[in-house]
């Protein structure tokens, strides 16, 4: 029997067991408080018990019925998970989400495979500006300052 | 009854309103046939337009992306076998093939009729069935409600993608994510680690946003080199006498198929469609021209699909429990717009209930004419380059994400979730049943808690409660009838 299959089962009990035992380090509170109800802690370890349940009756389905290979992602995939990294790190030095998103945009763009440069390039400006001031004006949603933003809100 | 009749009248003369959905279906369409986006992923995006709304407009918005995007789906199906939505995939069955005959302007006329009358179909149910169980549910207390959404989350067994025992895991998931934050009744804080952004909980908009628009993105990744075949299209045929002979039956039944499967808490709009599909094979004097392009199993599939929108809704307007991840959105979007989905909602806000009833009748007979009219020129949307799509989804989902509390912690969590959304999706998880799981977490802790101190922490009374029972053994026979069922049938054999 192939072990591998037992992957997702494996990565359930250890994620349930993890909550059971972070569950149980939660304060309990008095009893005048609580009172016949239950405490914290009681509902996420009643929810992690029933989630082992259901994760053995799905380890013994897969004993049965073997799971389909999940076959591995390819480049657009990765990148564009890379990309959220990048977008993260972007917003967090420039404090603007406006200088990060044209730039996700762009290259996202180009890893999915968008060869004309100036197509990608001009919708990772044209759509970011357009949502903003759609925001801006008629939602009133102010976004966080940074480098651009910082120009506009002066 | 003149009152609730009035204002479902209203929309059909407020400009305003008129306008609004008249847009929002074009952009439902244009939703609908772009494939991987659908009616949820288009619901999550626009909700945080729907901010500065008033909350009728807001649902109005909502409720038409969701009808209309249904129906679009099919526009896909038909002429390039790929369902914009997965509601649409029982189309795909007979629509390409007919349409592959030269007869896609047949294909699309049978569709488009079908959906309207199975969206106003199931939009007169919901007028008339929404009342009657609030009525029944205004008796409800918390061992009733506690019961009831053990019930809905029972039925997550059943949703579409996924396995029951996957999807019951993901429901669970999502039951256990609404309890981050501090606990309603002691405050104390669970699963937080010391952010307190997390305080009141994980708001639903950007953890929606991320389980069905970013991780949709990702997984639209995976078909970066994928070749569409389209077949051509002159115009859309109204059916003719001859088509109307043979598909009313057929319209009929899956039309009361559909509503009913949608009424169910946590089916939808694609178990209506394949379940209409596959009734309308089994009634048909023709089953040898099923799978070939016939015009039965392209109407006994779509009259049931956009029926199960407006049984969908009954259930997540009285009871405040989604049958669906589009309703999941819907529901949300009640919330954020201080209409407490229940029973009271039917006696406080009458008229505003009756008129999401109008805008989505309304958003019914807009799509039809834009379906007779339009098709050939939203089936052209459908070929925008991936590499330009999605690009714009991201920028929509991140800032929709900021846009409701103005914090950056709401953009990390939307691409936190998506990233989660999308490795659950790729193990075969849907995303739906972690939504729905997310929206009832709070409500099955909340009237458990209640229901305890009714009775003095005697659990057990609540079994003693006959409607309670009545639901729990529901939900009992839901998870287990088909196994007991299956090994009862082995015995006798």
């Amino acid at each position: 029997m192939n072990i591998k299959i037992f992957s997702i089962p494996l990565f359930l009990t250890i994620f349930s067991i993890v909550v059971i035992y972070l569950s149980l380090q939660l304060e309990t509170s008095p009893e005048m408080i609580v009172g016949d109800s239950m405490q914290a802690r009681s509902f996420p370890i009643f929810l992690m018990v029933i989630n082992l349940i259901l994760t053995a009756i799905l380890a013994f389905q897969f004993t049965r019925v073997y799971p389909k290979e999940v076959e591995l992602e390819k480049f657009p995939t990765w990148s564009s998970m890379l990309l959220f990294l990048i977008f993260y790190i972007l917003v967090s030095v420039s404090g603007d989400m406006f200088v990060a998103i044209p730039v996700v945009m762009f290259l996202l763009g180009i890893t999915w495979g968008q060869k004309k440069i100036w197509i990608s390039l001009s919708n990772a400006i044209i759509t970011p500006l357009f949502i903003f001031f759609l925001f801006d004006y008629v939602l009133q949603v102010r976004f966080p300052r940074g480098w651009l933003t910082n120009i506009y809100y002066g | 009854m003149i009152e609730a009749l009035s204002a479902l009248g209203s929309v059909f003369v407020d400009p305003y309103l008129l306008g609004l959905i008249f847009a929002t279906t074009i952009l439902g369409v244009i939703i609908g046939v772009l494939p991987g986006l659908g009616a949820t992923t288009g619901a999550a995006l626009l909700l945080p337009f729907t901010l500065t709304m008033e909350p009728v407009q807001a649902i109005a918005v909502l409720s038409t992306i969701y009808v209309s995007a249904t129906f679009a789906g099919s526009i896909t199906a038909i002429l390039i076998n790929t369902p914009g939505t997965s509601a649409a995939a029982a189309t795909t069955f007979d629509g390409y093939p007919l349409a592959q005959k030269g007869e896609a302007g047949r294909a699309l006329g049978v569709a488009v009729v079908s959906s309207t009358i199975g969206g106003v179909f199931s939009v007169i149910v919901l007028c008339i069935a929404a009342p009657l169980l609030a009525r029944v549910a205004y008796e409800f207390r918390p061992p009733e409600y506690f019961a009831l959404t053990i019930f809905g989350l029972s039925m997550l067994a059943s949703i579409s993608a996924g396995g029951a025992v996957k999807n019951l895991i993901g429901g669970v998931f999502g039951v256990w994510l609404s309890t981050i934050g501090a606990e309603r009744v002691t405050a104390i804080e669970r699963f937080m680690f010391g952010n307190y952004d997390l305080y009141e909980g994980l708001s639903f908009v950007p953890v929606f946003i991320g389980l069905f628009a970013i991780s949709e993105l990702l997984v639209q990744s995976k078909m970066v080199n994928k070749v569409v075949n389209a077949v051509s299209l002159k115009a859309v045929k109204l059916p003719t006498k001859d088509d109307y002979k043979r598909i009313w039956k057929t319209i009929v039944r899956s039309s009361g198929i559909g509503t009913f499967i949608g009424i169910l808490p946590a089916e939808g709009a694609t178990v209506a469609s394949m379940i209409g599909y596959s009734e309308a094979k089994r009634w048909s004097k023709n089953k040898e021209e099923f799978g070939k392009g016939s015009i039965e199993g392209i109407a006994g599939a779509e009259a049931a699909n956009n029926s199960a929108t407006g049984g969908a809704m009954v259930p997540t307007m009285v009871l405040g429990i989604p049958g669906s991840g589009t309703t999941a959105i819907i529901l949300v979007g009640l919330m954020v717009h201080g209409l407490r989905p229940g029973a009271y909602l039917f006696t406080e806000q009458v008229e505003k209930v009756y008129q999401i009833f109008g805008s989505m009748l309304l958003a019914n007979f807009m799509f039809m004419a834009m379906g007779l009219y339009a098709a050939k020129l939203f089936a052209r949307v459908s070929l925008i380059p991936i590499s330009i799509l999605w690009p714009i989804v991201f920028a929509l989902s991140v800032i929709g994400a900021y846009a409701l509390s103005q914090s950056l912690v709401d953009v990390w969590i939307a691409l936190i979730f998506g990233v989660i959304g999308f490795f659950a999706r790729r193990h075969g998880f849907a995303v739906a049943p972690i939504a729905v799981g997310l929206i009832l977490g709070e409500m099955v802790e909340t009237n458990l808690q209640h229901s305890l101190k009714m009775f003095d922490g005697q659990w057990w009374m609540i079994f003693a409660q006959p409607l309670a029972l009545f639901f729990l053994i529901l939900a009992f026979l839901g998870l287990c009838g088909p196994y007991l069922f299956s090994l009862i049938t082995r015995q006798k054999n």
